[in-house]
């Protein structure tokens, strides 16, 4: 389903991300862990050319990318229409409501018809368990409520995969369970996610895979049971060790 | 006293300077925003240049320009014409800054999630960003409004018959000197009412709705 291939960015002369390469099959979860400024953010956002990468090879669904030759604007919107994300602020649009929040890209992207989209929004919202707040502003809600209709309105794209950056980083650890119930359930409906996470239990009981990540490369991955609790390289456990005594 | 048809006549020519030259500002001022925030350094700074000037040079001044120095023997500019023009020639740079700082306003991450969700530039910009900046921008437009509403009796001075055109003659025309002026001076806040009143009342209920 994603398919990545030494992937390379630099800010100036610095190197984010150092030849990431990683390929992740349809249905797969896989939870991003490392340390701050590891480039998971800069891995995550270039998957979708919100950051546009030096050079390498992306490869999601039947798009490909290959860098650093120019992007047609084509391949950018079915990417961007493969790849939904959810960002650790939600960044929902404050001047419309929580239905048109979750409408508008429908009818203006996917150019779905009002009753259409009205329909798939309500749907949705009742997913995430908030049909109810469908007229309020995202200015009323709580952070946990505003980033379940962040998902939802990702999924009334209909995208393949589902990138998540850190998602509940910026919740009280209460609020975050309901944002983690519906990615659970997302999990279990089996779409294909990529999400970077703090939240180690999420990590251990709904991924498939854990990818460690730390100064812009991969330096270890594999079931999440194995890498959690016994990791191999010291790096991975000096992380492991300092986000649990936290 | 001023009879009231004339006095009446003095009230909507300075509203019509008024709300004309603030819609040429309104309007091209959004030419002038969009260039201001190009991509290209060159045009940024080009443009930078263009809205010192125009806001550099006095209101008077502008209007002296158009009505004294282009109204040749090509073009002939009548003096409310030459009014509008001058007082519109500053409201769009004026307006283009105020519509600036609106889009600073507008935090980065609402283009990254429009972007993300497939919006491409023209929607961005026109569902996602101006909207929001239009709601930053409304209070300090509104005041440029009534600034705007003052600076229109500067047209007194080309002859045009607005509010202050007709105080100035009626002073003049012998007996009480003041009086018309605070007439003019109560005129000239009634106006300004409104659109005070407006403004705060559109801004209380936006941010309401809005505010994080
Ligand atoms: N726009 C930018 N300009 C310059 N440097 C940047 C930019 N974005 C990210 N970086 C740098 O790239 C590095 C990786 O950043 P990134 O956000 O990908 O890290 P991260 O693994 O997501 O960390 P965190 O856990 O703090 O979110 C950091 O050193 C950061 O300072
Ligand atoms: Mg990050």
């Amino acid at each position: 389903m994603i398919s990545v291939a030494n992937l390379k960015k630099s800010y100036g002369d610095h190197t984010v991300l150092d030849g990431v390469s990683i390929e992740i099959q349809r249905g797969e979860v896989v939870a991003m862990i490392g340390p701050s400024g590891a480039g998971k953010s800069t891995l995550l956002r270039c998957l979708n050319l919100l950051e546009r990468p030096d050079s390498g090879r992306i490869t999601i669904g039947d798009t490909v990318v290959d860098l650093p030759a120019k992007i047609p604007v084509r391949t950018l919107e079915t990417l961007r229409k493969t790849a939904g994300m959810v960002f650790q602020s939600f960044n929902l649009f404050p001047h419309l409501s929580v239905l048109r929040n979750v409408s508008l890209a429908q009818e203006y992207v996917l150019g779905r018809d009002a009753k259409a989209a009205h329909q798939r929004s309500m749907e949705l919202l009742e997913r995430v368990g908030l049909a109810d707040k469908a007229g309020s502003y995202p200015a009323r809600l709580s952070g946990g409520q505003q980033q379940r209709i962040a998902i939802a309105r990702a999924l009334a794209m209909e995208p393949e995969v589902m990138l998540f950056d850190e998602p509940t980083s910026a919740l009280d650890p209460e609020l975050g369970l309901d944002v983690l119930a519906v990615m659970r359930e997302l999990a279990a409906s089996g779409m294909t996610m990529v999400v970077v996470t703090h939240e180690i239990h999420f990590a251990q009981d709904v991924s498939d895979r854990v990818v460690m990540m730390a100064d812009g490369g991969i330096i270890e991955q594999g079931d999440p049971a194995q890498v959690l609790s016994s990791p191999a390289n010291p790096r991975t456990q000096r992380f492991l060790k300092a986000v649990i005594d936290r | 006293m001023i009879p009231l048809d004339v006095l009446g006549n003095a009230i909507v020519m300075t509203v019509v300077i008024t709300v004309s030259s603030f819609l040429i500002g309104a309007i091209l001022g959004v030419p002038l925003v969009l260039l201001r925030t190009s991509r290209f350094g060159v045009v940024r700074v080009l443009t930078r240049a263009l809205i010192d000037v125009l806001r550099g040079v006095p209101p008077v001044v502008w209007i002296f320009i158009l009505y004294f120095g282009v109204s040749s023997d090509v073009i002939k500019l009548d003096p409310l014409t030459a009014a509008i023009g001058g007082l519109g020639v500053i409201s769009c740079a004026y307006l283009a800054e105020i519509y600036r700082g609106g889009l600073l306003s507008v935090h980065a991450g609402q283009t990254e999630a429009a972007q993300a969700l497939g919006f491409g530039q023209v929607g961005i910009f026109t569902r996602i960003v101006a909207p929001q900046a239009f709601r930053v921008c409304l209070p300090s437009a509104a005041t440029y409004g009534i600034g705007l509403l003052k600076d229109s009796s500067l047209a007194s001075t080309i002859g045009v018959a607005e509010i202050a055109f007709r105080a100035t003659a009626q002073a003049r025309s012998g007996g009480d000197g003041i009086t018309p002026f605070v007439i003019a001076g109560v005129l000239y806040i009634a106006l300004s009412m409104p659109l005070a009143y407006l403004s705060r009342t559109l801004d209380t209920k936006l941010r309401m709705k809005v505010s994080v």
